[in-house]
């Protein structure tokens, strides 16, 4: 803050070192309260001495006065608080979870100086290295520090009789990892260099969410013991609450503790273990230097099999450690922020007219106090004082809202289990700044509103018209503002409900039931040696599980439907934009899943040993590229991009279309190649069990343990992963569409105050055009008119911003939905125009039914 | 400009430099003058009135060593200057007058 102060660098530092001596001698003295009021109040004094407390005094006054008018008008602050309360709540929670996922981090310290080490060679960068070679460089690293990662996820118990809970997420570390993140606890230590040759149990570091909410908080949570995977664990400290690097991790361990966890094994980690490497620069060195000393030191490790090109290191301060990618993380702030910019603007504008309406009938008040020797800028600031008041209660109503929104929105947008997403500092501050310049801005309205008038004439007695245009204008433009925004969250929810039908009505192309996608959660350096081994290991596997009664195949396939991986290549750009998809499979993946061979034939057992350049293809991707003529014997087009090194292959079948990944950007185009021995170790397995078949899967998972007595195997229901993908359009259209009815309540809200006091203010008008022969229809139609114009202007501009935001916004968020989709365009507008009609149709119906002889009769 | 003159918020805090036994800085003065007057002072205050008295030539400061209770961070030193002294002396005297002419108003 006092950084922001109008003092010279040199007397900042001594202010401050001022400043702070004199908080303390307060907080000895009168307690910590005073000292922080006191503190605030010296930093503002900084900018003006002595004004502050002057200022403090009659907003004494305002506030008081403020009070007494709201408790006259309890209709008017209801609406109000209401309207930004609403506004708040979910501007306050769409930036806790902003906040949580961007702002706040994981918690490395100076982040720009821990890069990721990216192992290149050729044309291949790769994120991972095998744990040797990180031994190497972390051995001749002289510019950085280097330190190792394995993400991964086990099964914890806090307590022997607790039951098995779903996988944790942690992470195995070396040594120096908490030193080179800069990770601190607030229990017990970190991990220190030495840990990494621990003896008995390993010690385990817990995360502060894992500590809040499986132990309780517990005090004496060091020495206890946990059980992780097949291993006891040692609690030696707590980290701070700020710090969860990487991913939201719960626990971090020793990278030497990865066999015990896994296998009970007395060898602590293979040698070719992949794990993950970052570093932390040296305070002197840049990143240019570092990676070319790093690149040195890796030029002497053994070259890839199969290249010629040495190991070279690249140093990414953008990513590893599970940073999400600038891009990526910029396109969901840019979400956010518009969300709540348009939530908020829409709450201000809603405000300011319900504000802007009741002062209209104020100016008899405000002429009053003028006479009494107010000044103009005195009424302005009693004018925002009341408004201020009006947020901060709101803020504290939108506050309770946000807690109760947060949990519900975070399982909409599927936040991972680890993250906090409980309110920090920052979004109090956020909420605070909101509040104020919502305040402000609303009080505003009403005293722009209010400029240039006469504050005479309204005393003049009630029968002096005041007719201006300027005022109208602003009104109009808060209608219009309102009007507008609601229009584009309205379509922007219509979209998704479209979206979820849509993915509901979309035939994957196989029956997802009794698929199961099998972890044998045993490491495949259990498996045996070689490739030989791992293909021995794997048909014992699949002989014993196909052996369970109620099994119908079980098959090996690189990518299992629906299970969160996938591997595609895109061509072309925008809405030429074409995604294949790759998968390597074993024969008998296509009858397992039920796909149809329409021509040629599938692998044979000879084309799959040998890893022969043989492919089948979707049936829509052999009819995008051979529309007339059979695909057979052709090699795979030139414009799908493969991976390097690997030859084109030829096209010896074609499949009926699947869809295993990605419902929001369906694609039918899928190339299909053998799993060849030598890559089995990427295989995962598949079972599909018998219609009708019960306790199938608790009988493999015990025949797996006999195979493999350390195995801790897990499930995953392919439908159970279409299910969740399906889901994800009803979570945003559920989110949207309750934003989306908030707007309209709003604007309804504020149309009504607005029109009613607007058209109260015309009574007389009325009486005189009835005595002058208008009919009642006549009026009706005036002021109907008159008061919906602005909206119509709205939601004209609405609609314009919605197919301008069409164009800019993300197509893939609307699950293959043109943003310009006029249904959902032309729902919106009906729906807003129906309910501007009723808000106004009630105050004008009471305008136009006025007996005029009664009205002029009163003047 | 007040020019050569006192105000009373500058008098207060001029007085207590020199009550304070000069070479004081910001801190016990703003403590001074908040226990003497009996009202909040804030800090910002205590630095303008100490800026226009050293513009005044009533004061005068330099930096002290560093100090380690202070994070070793300096603190700027206030001591009054005779002209400083002067003038409240003088100021004193002529509301003495004042006083005592009322004094004896009373008694009459």
């Amino acid at each position: 803050m006092l950084r922001l102060t109008p003092l010279s660098r040199e007397r900042r530092a001594e202010v401050h070192a001022d400043v702070l001596e004199l908080f303390a001698v307060r907080r000895r003295d009168r307690g910590a309260l005073h000292a922080h009021w006191r503190l605030y109040h010296d930093v503002a004094s900084l900018w003006s001495p002595g004004a502050p407390l002057v200022v403090m005094r009659d907003i004494g006054g305002d506030v008081r006065y403020a009070a007494r008018l709201f408790a006259r008008q309890p209709g008017i602050v209801l609406m109000t608080i209401a309207g930004l309360s609403l506004g708040l709540a979910i501007a306050t929670a769409a930036f806790s979870i902003m906040n949580a996922a961007v702002l706040r981090g994981e918690g490395i310290v100076d982040s720009e100086r821990a890069p990721a080490v990216l192992r290149t060679s050729g044309t291949m960068t790769s994120t991972v290295w095998r744990y040797e070679e990180f031994l190497h460089l972390r051995e001749g690293a002289t510019r950085m520090q280097a330190e190792a990662m394995i993400r991964d996820g086990a099964s914890v118990r806090t307590a022997p009789d607790e039951s098995e809970t779903p996988s944790t997420a942690m992470a195995f570390v070396s040594g120096g990892f908490f030193a080179a993140t800069g990770g601190r606890t607030i229990v017990g230590r970190a991990f220190e260099p030495g840990d990494e040759q621990y003896a008995g149990p390993p010690p385990v570091v817990l995360s502060f969410t894992f500590w809040v909410s499986r132990l309780n908080q517990d005090p004496s949570v060091v020495g206890r013991t946990i059980r992780i995977g097949r291993t006891d664990a040692t609690v030696i400290g707590v980290a701070e609450r700020r710090f969860a690097v990487p991913n939201s991790s719960m626990l971090w361990l020793p990278v030497t503790a990865y066999n015990a966890v896994y296998n009970s094994n007395p060898e602590r980690i293979a040698p070719k273990m992949s794990v993950e490497v970052f570093g932390r620069l040296r305070p002197d060195a840049g990143l240019a230097e570092a990676e070319a000393q790093l690149s040195g030191v890796a030029a002497a490790l053994p070259r890839t099999p199969g290249t010629n090109d040495a190991i070279q290191v690249r140093l990414d301060p953008g990513t590893g450690l599970g940073r999400v990618a600038a891009s990526t993380m910029m396109s969901i702030a840019a979400f956010v922020v518009a969300i709540i910019g348009l939530v908020l603007v829409l709450a201000c504008a809603n405000v300011a007219s319900v504000l802007v309406a009741a002062a209209i009938g104020r100016e008899r008040e405000m002429g009053v106090r003028a006479a009494l020797g107010a000044s103009r800028a005195r009424i302005v600031r009693q004018l925002v004082t009341e408004s201020v008041a009006l947020g901060v209660v709101a803020a504290a109503v939108g506050l309770l809202g946000a807690y109760w929104a947060i949990p519900i929105v975070g399982t909409m947008i599927e936040a991972p289990a680890g993250i906090d997403l409980a309110p920090d500092l920052n979004v109090y501050l956020f909420l605070g700044i909101v509040t104020l310049l919502a305040g402000i801005g609303a009080g505003l309205a009403p005293a722009w509103h209010g400029r240039g008038v006469d504050l005479v004439s309204p005393l003049k007695g009630d029968g002096a018209d005041t007719r201006r245009t300027t005022p109208r204008r602003l009104r109009s433009a808060l209608v219009m503002t309102q009007a507008a925004v609601s229009v584009l969250l309205i379509v922007v929810a219509a979209l998704f409900v479209r979206a979820t039908y849509r993915v509901a009505s979309l035939d994957v192309g196989f029956d997802p039931d009794g698929l199961y996608e099998v972890h044998i959660g045993a490491s495949r350096d259990a498996f045996g040696a070689g490739d030989a081994g791992i293909a021995a290991q794997w048909t014992r596997i699949i002989a014993e599980v196909e052996s369970v009664p109620g099994i119908a195949s079980a098959t090996l396939v690189e990518i299992p439907p629906f299970g969160g991986g996938m591997k595609r290549s895109s061509s072309g750009d925008g809405p030429n934009r074409q995604l294949t998809y790759f998968n390597r499979t074993r024969a008998e993946y296509f009858r397992m899943m039920g796909v149809r061979v329409v021509a040629g034939r599938i692998f044979t057992r000879e084309e799959i040993a040998e890893k022969a350049p043989v492919a089948l293809i979707s049936e829509t991707l052999a009819r995008r590229y051979w529309p007339d003529r059979s695909p057979l014997g052709e090699l795979l087009p030139a414009n799908i991009p493969l991976p390097p090194l690997h030859p084109r292959p030829q096209i010896i079948g074609v499949v009926t279309d699947t869809i295993t990944a990605q419902l929001h950007e369906p694609s039918r185009f899928a190339v299909y190649q053998p799993l060849d021995p030598a890559s089995e170790i990427f295989g995962n397995l598949m079972i599909r069990t018998a219609p009708g078949a019960i306790g199938v899967v608790q009988q493999v998972a015990q025949r797996l343990r006999t195979i493999e007595p350390r195995a801790n195997v897990r499930f995953t229901s392919v439908a159970d992963g279409l299910r969740q993908e399906a889901g994800r359009p009803r979570m945003l259209a559920t989110l949207s569409g309750v934003i989306g009815i908030i707007a309209i309540v709003l604007c309804v809200i504020g149309l009504y105050g607005l029109t009613a006091s607007v058209i109260g203010q015309r009574t007389r008008e009325m009486g005189v055009r009835l005595a002058l022969g208008a009919s009642r229809g006549d009026l009706l139609r005036l002021l109907m008119w008159q008061s919906l114009r602005p909206v119509v202007a709205g939601l004209g501009a609405g609609a314009g911003a919605a197919l301008l935001a069409g164009r800019a916004v993300v197509a893939t968020m609307f699950f293959g939905m043109s943003p310009q989709d006029p249904l959902a365009l032309a729902g919106a507008i009906v729906v807003l125009l129906v309910a501007a009609m009723l808000a106004v149709v009630v105050p004008t119906r009471r305008a136009a039914s006025v007996d005029a002889a009664a009205v002029l009769h009163r003047s | 400009m007040k020019g050569e003159r006192l105000g009373e918020f500058e008098e207060f805090t001029l007085l207590a430099v020199r009550a304070l036994g000069d070479d004081t800085y910001a801190v016990p003065i703003q403590q001074y003058v908040e226990k003497v007057t009996g009202r909040p002072i804030s800090v910002g205050s205590i630095y303008a009135a100490l800026g226009r008295l050293e513009e005044k030539g009533f004061v005068r400061s330099a930096m002290s060593e560093a100090v380690a209770q202070r994070g070793g961070k300096s603190k700027r030193l206030y001591t009054v200057t005779p002209s400083g002294l002067k003038t409240a002396r003088e100021l004193h005297r002529v509301r003495e007058r004042i006083w005592n002419a009322i004094g004896e108003g009373a008694r009459s």
